[in-house]
């Protein structure tokens, strides 16, 4: 398959100075579910909007749906449908107005589009609110009604900026179910950002992590979690005097992989993760420290993140996760 | 072929905008209404210093409400795309296959409409009131084309201000603070020569004054082709010089 968005060296500094993206490069096949993942300010929105065409980047060479960023802008926004972060209806049209409305600017035209607006709304399920202003729809039918506008003139490459941030559970696996099947029934290429690990994991099957504005991983989720060199092991010592020395005492201990710092504690990786444990509290006891939790797990995104960046992604988040899962 | 097309989708969505508003609309309608009747009723007396005036003070304010039409309606598109700026929508329409001038055009060509259906109005209770249009249908006619255009010479600046910035309370804050002054010191709603000289001097000059002169000798009678002449060369600069400013705030915002 080849590529339908390659982006080389790509730049973009805000009019203030912000340096948002610093010279990314990647590309994504056709046919693709790929995701973008980066914690508040990583540059995620200001990717999507340079390789939109709204907003003009300040260096690289980008080609998406085959057509060059610089020369095809038109081309371009003809082939992409795009979900922006902030939901951007017209509250005072009804669901099937601003459908209509932006099917029209799409150009198309009388029975093709309202068999086109039936049709999208089915989708999404809202084809019994369709005639109620979209100002009394609650968030999750409006994120549904501003995703069935972008998918309106049947665009083979979707950007979907955040498309979960803020909805509650039901609405995002929702969400993630009808992106699943235009990703596989439609043949459409998705290009998804997201500050969810379980989102990326779920959906994505090639992944780019960016923090600071660089990307800083790539690959399928799998390669990712494999990278680290087995399952996860979190241990949590409270003394923070005595967690160097903790650190370095795990260093002695073989098999065990990319040690690092994590909130109250430390985490390593390590294949043989169940025989490994009894090593480590064995040693750690004989130099009387001991941890007051420890846990193994298998890796998730969050680990890819946390090797990458050194921190956790949305530790916020995180901590919510055990009693309730995703609520934001 | 897609300018029209667009130009006509997003006439529709303002049109349908405007109406799910009624409040706006209203106090939009009702304004000029109240002027009328409240002077007409209160400054009676004016009637006696128009000895020239068929139809006395109420013939006299009739075409000043009319232009007062275009004054209330102008600021309409500068916040209309002010908050399609903040909301993101603007952002939502640049993303699709939009012919981009359309997305003004569209919003006055609305507003255009709005102004003769509010002007029709306002000529309608005057006419209810006793005033007599002395130049008949195409009369009235010329006097909404006036007004429409004004209108659209002054939302021009409206556009201008909103698209550089984005603040819908910066556009009712010029509205408010320009709009009784320029109203007041021009001859569209109190004879000018009741002012004192500097007064005279300024409304001498105040565009409001051309384009409420054209009507005014359309209602009342009188019509002279210079009036209608400098009145349309005037408003004609102003929209020019509107439309540059707003095009080229326009197309900032677009790159
Ligand atoms: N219009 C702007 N002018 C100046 N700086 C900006 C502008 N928009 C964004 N930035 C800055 O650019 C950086 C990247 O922002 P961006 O919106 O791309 O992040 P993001 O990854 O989408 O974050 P989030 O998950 O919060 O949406 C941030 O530091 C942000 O403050
Ligand atoms: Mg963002």
């Amino acid at each position: 398959m080849p590529d339908i968005i390659t982006v080389e060296g790509l730049s973009v500094v805000y009019p203030d100075g912000t340096k948002a993206v610093s010279d990314i490069s990647f590309g994504v096949k056709e046919g693709e579910f790929f995701g973008f993942l980066g914690p508040n300010g990583a540059g995620k929105s200001t990717t999507i909007k340079a390789l939109t065409t709204l907003l003009r980047k300040t260096a690289g060479k980008v080609s998406v749906a085959g057509y060059d960023l610089d020369r095809s802008p038109r081309e371009i926004r003809r082939s992409i449908g795009v979900l922006s972060q902030e939901t951007s209806l017209d509250v005072d049209l009804t669901g099937r107005e601003n459908l209509r409305l932006q099917g029209r600017l799409q150009q198309l035209h009388g029975k093709i589009l309202e068999e086109r607006i039936e049709e999208l709304l089915k989708l999404v399920q809202l084809e019994d609110v369709g005639n109620k202003p979209a100002g009394r729809y609650s968030g999750g039918m409006r994120k549904r009604l501003d995703l069935a506008s972008a998918l309106i003139h049947e665009p083979k490459l979707l950007f979907l900026d955040e498309p979960t941030t803020g909805l509650d559970t039901q609405s995002r696996v929702a969400i993630w179910e009808y992106l699943e099947g235009l990703n596989k029934k439609q043949g459409i290429t998705i290009f998804l950002t997201t500050q969810y690990l379980e989102e990326a994991d779920r959906l994505c099957r090639q992944l780019s992590v960016i923090d600071h504005g660089q990307l800083v991983a790539n690959g399928t989720p799998s390669e990712l979690k494999a990278a680290l060199g087995g399952d996860a092991i979190t241990l949590t010592i409270e003394d923070s005097g005595l967690r160097s020395r903790a650190k370095e005492i795990l260093k002695t201990i073989q098999g065990l992989t990319n040690i690092s710092d994590s909130e109250g504690g430390i985490v390593a990786y390590a294949k043989n993760a169940g025989e490994i444990i009894a090593d480590i509290v064995t040693a750690l006891q004989a130099s009387g420290i001991r941890p007051s939790f420890l846990s193994i797990s298998s890796p998730t995104l969050d680990d890819v993140f946390l090797r990458q960046t050194g921190r956790r992604i949305r530790s916020d988040e995180l901590s919510r996760r055990e009693t309730e899962p995703f609520l934001v | 072929m897609a300018f029209l097309y667009d130009t006509q989708s997003l006439f529709q969505r303002y049109l349908i905008k405007l109406f799910r508003n009624p409040t706006l609309l209203g106090t939009n309608l009702f304004t000029p209404l109240l002027f009328l009747l409240l002077f007409s009723q209160l400054l009676q007396k004016f009637s006696l210093f128009l000895p020239g005036v068929s139809g006395g003070y109420l013939a006299y304010l009739t075409p000043g409400v009319v232009v007062l039409n275009a004054m209330i309606s102008a600021p309409l598109g500068g916040v209309s795309i002010a908050n399609d700026l903040n909301s993101g929508f603007l952002s939502k329409m640049l993303l699709t296959q939009v012919v981009r001038p359309a997305i003004l055009l569209g919003r006055l060509f609305t507003d255009m409409l709005v102004v003769v259906m509010q002007s029709i109005i306002s000529l309608a209770l005057a006419i209810a009131l006793g005033v007599k249009i002395s130049s008949g249908i195409p009369g009235v006619l010329l006097i909404l084309l006036t007004v429409a255009f004004f209108e659209l010479a002054l939302s021009g600046i409206f556009l201008a201000i909103g698209l550089k910035t984005r603040k819908t309370e910066t556009i009712s804050a010029i509205s408010g603070v320009i709009f009784f002054p320029i109203i007041f010191v021009s001859s569209s709603m109190f004879p000018v020569s009741f002012f004192p000289a500097w007064a005279q001097t300024i409304s001498n000059y105040n565009p409001v004054s051309y384009a409420a002169n054209v009507t005014r000798e359309l209602v009342i009678g009188g019509l002279s082709a210079s009036t209608v002449f400098y009145a349309y060369v005037l408003i004609g600069i102003i929209a020019i010089a509107s439309f540059a400013a707003t095009l080229y705030q326009f197309r900032k915002v677009i790159s």
